[in-house]
Order: C-alpha cells, then structure tokens, then sequence
C-alpha cells in the first residue's frame, strides 16, 4: 500500500475517536441551554457516525501537505476540496444547516475564507523565513 | 590582512577571519578549510575525477543514481545521498528527498505564490526546498 494512503488511514483512526467527543459535549452544551431540546436516537447515530469521519478526514488530509514531489499548489487544493466536500455533505446530511443556496453560500464563504486566512498566515510565515534567509546568505 | 597561527594540540583545529567584507581572499580561505580532510570521487563514464565540496553546487538523485552537480557537469557519485549526508562537510544541507546543497553556492531562496520554497543556485539551477527540511535548514543558517 502506498506511504500517503497509510498515513492518511493511519492519522483518520487516530483522531476520528475525537470526532464524537466534540459532538458529545456539543449535545450536552445545548441540553444545558436549550429549553425541551431533544434529538432522537437516529440523529445521534447520525450525528456520531457523521462527526466520526469528518475528524477522521480532517487527520488523514493533512497528508496532502507531506506529499513531496507535488506543488504545494496542488496539495493544497486537494486538502481544500477533501474538507470542504466532508463538511459540506455532514453539516447538510445532519441538517446542521439547511439545504438552501443562500445559506449555503454564506457557509461557503465563511469557509474559504477561513481557510485562506490560515493560508495567508502560512504564506506570509514563509515568505519571512525566506526573507531571513537570504540575509543570512548575504 | 593579519595572520596568526596558534599551536595548540589540545583545541579544536578551527580557523576564523575577521574581515571588513567577503572578499575573494576570504572565499579562498573558507574553501582551503573546508575542503581540507575530505575528497570525493565522482565518474564521468568510466573516468574518476577528483572532486572537492567547494567545487559541488549540489548532490542530486536521479533515476535512483547520484550525480555532483559542478559548473562545468554533472557527475555519476557511488554513494547514496544519505551517506553522502553523513559525511559532507556542514556547509551542505539537505534540501528534500533528491537533493543536498551547498550553501555558499546558493544564490537565493524564493517564494512562489503558491507558497513554495525554492531555491535558486549561482548557476541558475532551481530546486525546492521540502517543509519537512525547512527547519532544518534555517538552524543551518543560524535562525
């Protein structure tokens, strides 16, 4: 089996258990909070089943970035694309937010441009290393 | 420029310059030092030549074979890069998986908007730094 696919499988075993315990303390928040909340055995089967392999995606992708031989460009968009795909289809299969255009786009945007705000941050890390790099050449 | 030699058996051998700029004179004598107690065969089809670290831009994997990039060619090393690693002298660092450079043949280090690191050597030559080395290498260069 290919390196990369037994770290992506791996990584998702190793942190998809923390997927349930999120969804867990989640429920207990709203319990806590939410006058005559109740959610029925099925959505909870849902709900852990759900919040289990989107943590275990969000571990196993961030192989991509360790993909050596392949453009950082390239890594990304597949990290991009595996997240957004996972969280898009849970959020909407456990009707977190409803399949609706509107709210959909806002969900998009708001994920893009959370994304690309923990890439600019990364870039800009980088591009001061190679600043601090080249005076230490000079 | 002044020089003082210092016999003393029972110090680390170490040379160390001051001087106002890195001058041809200095670059001379950092290659003198370095290459000092370490010498490499590389092959040009069947011919062994004798090369020295200064001489090499980078070590590079190719086709699984080895090859010492020099200004001049390209030449076939019997080593693996990783006990190539072992044994050069510090001013060689490992860049990614394929290649080891050497550090006072970098020109410069780049930033593609993509956010890769790449690395451009006085020859023109590119190659990108991997993010597992980039510590690596920034502890190199004193960072």
């Amino acid at each position: 089996m290919n390196t990369y696919v037994k770290t992506f499988l791996h990584r998702g075993l190793l942190f998809g258990g923390f997927g349930p315990i999120v969804v867990g303390i989640v429920y207990a928040i709203l319990q806590a909070t939410v006058a005559d909340f109740a959610v029925t055995g099925g959505q909870v089967l849902l709900a852990i089943v759900s919040t289990y392999l989107l943590a275990f995606l969000q571990a196993g992708a961030t192989v991509f970035n360790q993909i050596e031989h392949w453009p950082l460009a390239k890594s990304l968009l597949c990290h991009f694309a595996t997240l957004y795909a996972a969280y898009t289809l849970f959020y909407v299969g456990n009707t977190w937010i409803p399949f609706e255009p509107t709210v959909l786009l806002i969900f998009t945007a708001i994920f893009v441009g959370g994304y690309f705000l923990v890439w600019g941050i990364v870039w800009l890390c980088i591009k001061t290393a190679s600043k601090k790099m080249n005076k230490k050449l000079n | 420029m002044k020089c003082r030699i210092i016999i003393d058996e029972h110090r680390e051998e170490e040379v160390i310059v001051y001087a106002h700029e890195r001058s041809a004179l200095v670059q001379q004598i950092a290659q003198l030092a370095t290459d000092e107690g370490f010498s490499l065969i590389g092959y040009r089809d069947r011919e062994a030549v004798p090369l020295t670290p200064s001489e090499v831009i980078c070590f590079t994997l190719e086709d699984g074979k080895v090859y010492a990039v020099t200004d001049r060619e390209r030449l076939w090393i019997k080593s693996r890069l990783y006990q190539l690693e072992e044994h050069l002298p510090e001013q060689f660092v490992k860049l990614n998986q394929s290649c080891i450079a050497n550090v006072r043949r970098i020109a410069r280090f780049d930033t593609s908007l993509g956010g890769a690191l790449t690395v451009i050597f006085q020859n023109g030559q590119r190659d990108y730094v991997s993010r597992r080395q980039l510590k690596h290498i920034k502890e190199r260069l004193g960072l």
